[in-house]
């Protein structure tokens, strides 16, 4: 009868980090959840039931038709008549009176249990947060052993001691609970205290306990009212079960729960009595529960790798209305074309526009940019494996005459893996952690070469041997947490070499690893490409690594191309801004002579919805001009094969200007304020 | 592993001692002494003083409880005062009733919301949606409510199910199972929605995971990602809630019990509650626990034994 509190699953925990310190940030917080809580009808409908039954309830001697005792002995256990609204007991006492005479009492016992579970809980968390491990393992246990205890048959016990005194049984019942809200709140409690603003305030001399209510509380409110919601629906049940097992208030006076049990006695004559009581007590509940949900909502959960069955229903009608897969013929074997290739957000916002590169067989291309420049989007669009919600909106991928950016999930499944591979950033994140590395490898062999049990086994074997792994037996029979970032990296490229790709995707392989480890992975992948004969599509943001292993450079900036290129050609001879920016800012290039300080680039990636129409670099870039305001294409740069989008690119190269190191803020050649370049695509338009 | 386990039995055993305690003193502070009790109104003084002086009341409570312990340790918790009899073996004929309410309706609930939460979570859309609005309805219906529902429609409207009762499973298995159905289903509602919303999440969160990304790479079919590799992931959790689950059934049946008129441990601590028998109060109390300390024990040791982590330490 007792439900206990679990820890809230995923989706209910707001994000501490979300919460700001000192007292605007709890204005803020309580701002942000009302909004929250209005944007739910199911809240709204919740709160304005919650508030009409207090009102019926609190006003009820006022209005109601028949006192809770009268009794009509010419209307027993009637249905809803003129009279009785909602029909009778059966000792002909009106139930709609009833039911309002004992919601307040109701309601506000539940809220002793909110009181008291709640703020318990929530004293608990903060003093095991605060207070230090001993502290924590200590109250941790005790509330363990809190949850494991069987709470219905413990309050019974209670209530034969104390009798059916509901106010101090409703508080029992809440110091029970506490141990449940104490375990949702611990973990956010902890995160708070550990921000770096609670150690200042450490250093500035402030005590544990006004840290607790100045940092730690108002970042708990949220989890606080939504927890509170919850347990006053909690114990509006079990306060209703107590008195339908006859431990209710005295016998005259009405409750719910015990309105229900006399109910239960006339199910056969008058099963109607059960439906008013019923119905009221559910909705109320129901109320509580929906103003709970409603701010405990995450607000932005993370998305999900595999789309739903509905979204991958959706994505096959669309692809099947816009045509076929098929591309022309003409195309090399090998050769991967993107032409034009944009990657959109479902709500039409555009994270990549018009990307096109090639990359030939046998070779590596790099793609290069700062943090949310569309590199990775990119490069996922060729797997078909974008996030939940983003998916390929304009443009081709072209690879054995087949037009990747229109396939299908199902079709994309004969060609991942198979054809194209992937290696990800985080080799940890990247293996399941509940399956041996063997497990994983066997079957993904079994699956992409069709061998047997024993020849996939010899096959991981040899693959583990080939990506430098020495002990491969060894490793077969470890789980992916027992072994080292290096180590977990070469498994997930032999895990990628296993259907024999003809390319693979690299998103920024060497980026999470130590630096002794990157130069290995990186020989590791440059001996693979010559042996295999594969290409590689490698994103990264370390021009080091371009140097090192790629033949071809797509330097990326807001989601497109600013230049294209020979690696060679690009590294030496960099025509774009951004790219010479780039190399400015890295301290591994060759700089002549290196320079007494590094160059930066001023202010950041702009949001894809913030992008202008014209140069999207603009705003940062020490040569913008007027030019620079209108579209600009992508033109040959002049050396070789390359391309570059800037107006100005000729003349930079003309006048041999470089990036400085300064702290002057950019436009320094311009006569335009930065404003002026605030003007969006949509304004344009 | 070794020592994991041991420290848990230990903490059990804290646990139940814990609440032998606890019992023990919420019996003293009941009303009436002993004495009151067994012999009811209307007794002469010196009769109530009498058995009081039998049954050892002004002793101090130190050596009470560990008179008490001792008995227990040994299987004797004592006499009812109502009715004079064994409190060790009232409860051994009603264990088994409870158990099977429990464990069954944990099952039911475990079957049915792990079934729903996977459900919604890899169906997505108008589905998701139907599923999370049902579920919510569910966990705001008391369960003695849903229990007289399913009285009406189940035993009054057609009798394909017995209303009240209980057969024990030697007496005719088929009647056991038929006089379980209705209180199963009526525990498992509430206990099915709590998993399904646990399992849900958990199954949303496994599939956030990049490996998801990896296994798709590697073109494995969907089914296989769903059902091996992210509802192994979400396993850890769902069987927490489980055991968690189970608990708050084992309490819920006090009420299945009086609904169904089933001779349970529920209906024990009801009746031994009302009429203020304090052997039987605590007995019922420290076997509960027990019960409850063990199963939670048991599934503990199970989630831990899916976790590969916690494993190989």
């Amino acid at each position: 009868m007792i439900p206990n509190v679990a820890p809230a699953p995923a989706d209910s925990t707001a994000t501490p980090a979300l919460a700001p310190a000192g007292t605007p940030g709890k204005a803020a917080l309580t701002r942000f959840s009302r909004h929250r809580l209005f944007a739910s009808p199911g809240a709204v409908a919740g709160l304005i039931w919650l508030a009409a039954i207090v009102a019926a309830s609190l006003t009820a001697p006022l209005w109601l038709p028949f006192r809770t005792e009268d009794q009509d002995f010419t209307a027993v256990l009637s249905g809803p008549t003129a009279a009785h609204w909602l029909g009778t007991d059966e000792l002909g006492r009106d139930i709609l009176s009833r039911i309002f005479a004992a919601a307040a009492g109701t309601l506000g016992t539940s809220m002793i249990t909110v009181l008291v579970g709640v703020g318990l809980g929530t004293i608990l968390a903060m003093a095991a947060a605060g207070a230090g491990d001993r502290a924590e393992a200590v109250i941790s246990r005790v509330t363990e052993v809190m949850m494991s205890l069987p709470g219905t048959v413990i309050i019974l016990a209670v209530i034969g001691a104390v009798g059916t005194n509901i106010p101090l049984i409703m508080a029992i019942l809440g110091v029970l609970i506490s141990a449940g809200i104490y375990r949702v709140m611990l973990g956010q409690a902890k995160s708070l205290q550990s921000q770096l603003y609670v150690d200042a305030a450490k250093v500035d001399g402030m005590g544990a306990l006004g840290i607790s209510l100045r940092h730690v509380f108002p970042g708990l409110v949220n989890t606080i009212v939504v927890q509170a919601a919850l347990i006053f629906a909690v114990g509006m049940l079990i306060q209703a079960g107590l008195a339908f097992i006859g431990f209710g208030p005295p016998i005259p006076e009405p409750s719910w729960g015990g309105m229900i049990q006399g109910a239960s006695q006339h199910v056969y004559d008058a099963p109607w009595m059960m439906v008013p009581t019923g119905v009221v007590l559910a909705l109320t509940v129901l109320a509580a529960n929906a103003i709970g949900n409603a701010l405990g909502k995450a607000p932005n959960a993370a998305a999900s790798h595999l789309p739903s069955a509905a979204a991958r229903r959706q994505r096959a009608k669309a692809v099947s209305a816009a045509g076929a897969a098929d591309a022309p013929d003409g195309l090399a074997k090998g050769l991967l074309s993107v032409r034009n290739l944009s990657v959109g957000v479902d709500n039409g916002v555009r994270l990549v526009t018009d990307v096109s590169f090639d990359v030939e067989q046998g070779t590596v291309l790099g793609l290069v940019g700062e943090s949310g420049c569309g590199k990775t989007m990119t490069a996922l669009a060729l797997l078909g494996l974008l996030p939940s919600g983003v998916s390929a909106a304009d443009g081709r991928i072209l690879w054995n005459g087949m037009n990747l950016a229109a396939a299908t999930d199902k079709e994309m499944e004969g060609i991942r893996g198979r054809d194209i591979a992937l290696i990800s950033q985080e080799p940890m994140r990247a293996l399941d952690p509940m399956f041996t590395v063997g497990y994983q490898l066997t079957a993904t062999i079994r699956r992409l070469r069709g061998m047997g049990r024993n020849a996939s086994r010899a096959e991981a074997l040899s693959l583990l041997e080939k990506v430098g792994i020495v002990d491969a037996a060894g490793i077969l029979k470890t789980y992916p947490h027992q072994i080292s970032g290096g180590m977990a990296q070469r498994v997930a490229i032999a895990l990628a070499l296993a259907g024999k790709p003809r390319l693979l995707v690299a998103d920024e392989p060497t980026t999470a690893l130590d630096v002794t480890v990157q130069a290995e992975i990186l020989s590791l992948l440059r001996g693979l490409v010559k042996e295999t004969g594969m290409s590689v599509v490698m994103v990264t943001h370390d021009l080091g690594v371009v140097a090192d292993i790629c033949d071809q450079v797509a330097v990326m900036y807001a989601g497109q191309v600013v230049e294209n290129g020979r690696t060679a050609d690009i590294l030496d001879d960099p025509r774009h801004p951004y790219t010479l920016a780039l190399l400015a800012a890295d301290p591994h290039a060759n700089h002549t002579d290196m320079p007494e300080r590094l160059a930066t680039i001023q202010g950041q990636v702009p949001q894809p919805k913030d992008w202008p129409s014209g140069c999207r670099f603009a705003a940062r870039c020490q040569f913008a001009g007027s030019a620079c305001l209108a579209p600009v294409p992508l033109l040959s740069s002049g050396t070789g094969s390359g391309l570059v989008r800037c107006v100005k690119a000729d003349e930079l190269a003309v006048e041999g200007l470089d990036w400085v190191a300064t702290d002057v803020a950019p436009h320094r050649l311009l006569d335009l304020t930065p404003e002026q370049l605030n003007v969006t695509e949509k304004d344009l338009a | 592993m070794a020592l994991f386990v041991a420290k848990r039995l230990l903490m059990a055993l804290a646990t139940v001692l814990v609440v032998a305690v606890l019992a023990f003193l919420l019996v003293h502070a009941m009303p009436g002494s002993p004495g009151a009790v067994s012999l009811g109104a209307g007794a002469s003084q010196e009769a109530i003083d009498e058995v009081n002086q039998r049954l050892g009341w002004s002793d101090p409570l130190f050596s009470q409880f560990f008179r008490w312990l001792g008995d227990a340790v040994q299987g004797n918790l004592g006499t009812s005062l109502i009715d004079g009899r064994s409190v060790s073996a009232d409860l051994a004929s009603r264990l088994p009733v409870t158990a099977s309410l429990a464990a069954g309706a944990t099952l039911l609930s475990a079957v049915l919301g792990i079934a729903l939460g996977v459900t919604a979570a890899v169906r997505g859309g108008l589905l998701d949606q139907l599923i999370g609005g049902f579920v919510g309805l569910l966990v705001a219906l008391p369960a003695f409510w849903i229990g007289i529902i399913f009285v009406y429609l189940f035993a009054v409207q057609s009798s394909v199910f017995p209303a009240t009762g209980y057969v024990p499973f030697e007496v005719s298995p088929q009647d056991w199972a038929l006089s379980l159905a209705l209180p199963v289903i009526t525990l498992a509602v509430g206990g099915a929605a709590f998993i399904a919303r646990q399992t849900r999440a958990s199954m949303l969160e496994a599939l956030q995971q990049e490996h998801i990304r990896t296994l798709r790479a590697t073109a494995t079919p969907t089914w296989k990602i769903l059902y091996v590799h992210a509802l192994r992931y979400a396993s850890l959790p769902i069987v927490a809630g489980i055991a968690l689950q189970f608990i708050g059934l084992f309490g819920g049946s006090v009420i299945a019990e009086q609904l169904f008129a089933m001779p349970g441990l529920g209906q024990a601590v009801q009746t031994s509650v009302s009429t203020h028998d304090a052997p039987a109060v605590q007995g019922v109390v420290v076997i509960a626990t027990v019960v409850v300390v063990a199963v939670n024990l048991v599934l503990e040791l199970a989630t831990k034994f899916l976790d590969p982590k916690l494993r190989a330490s």
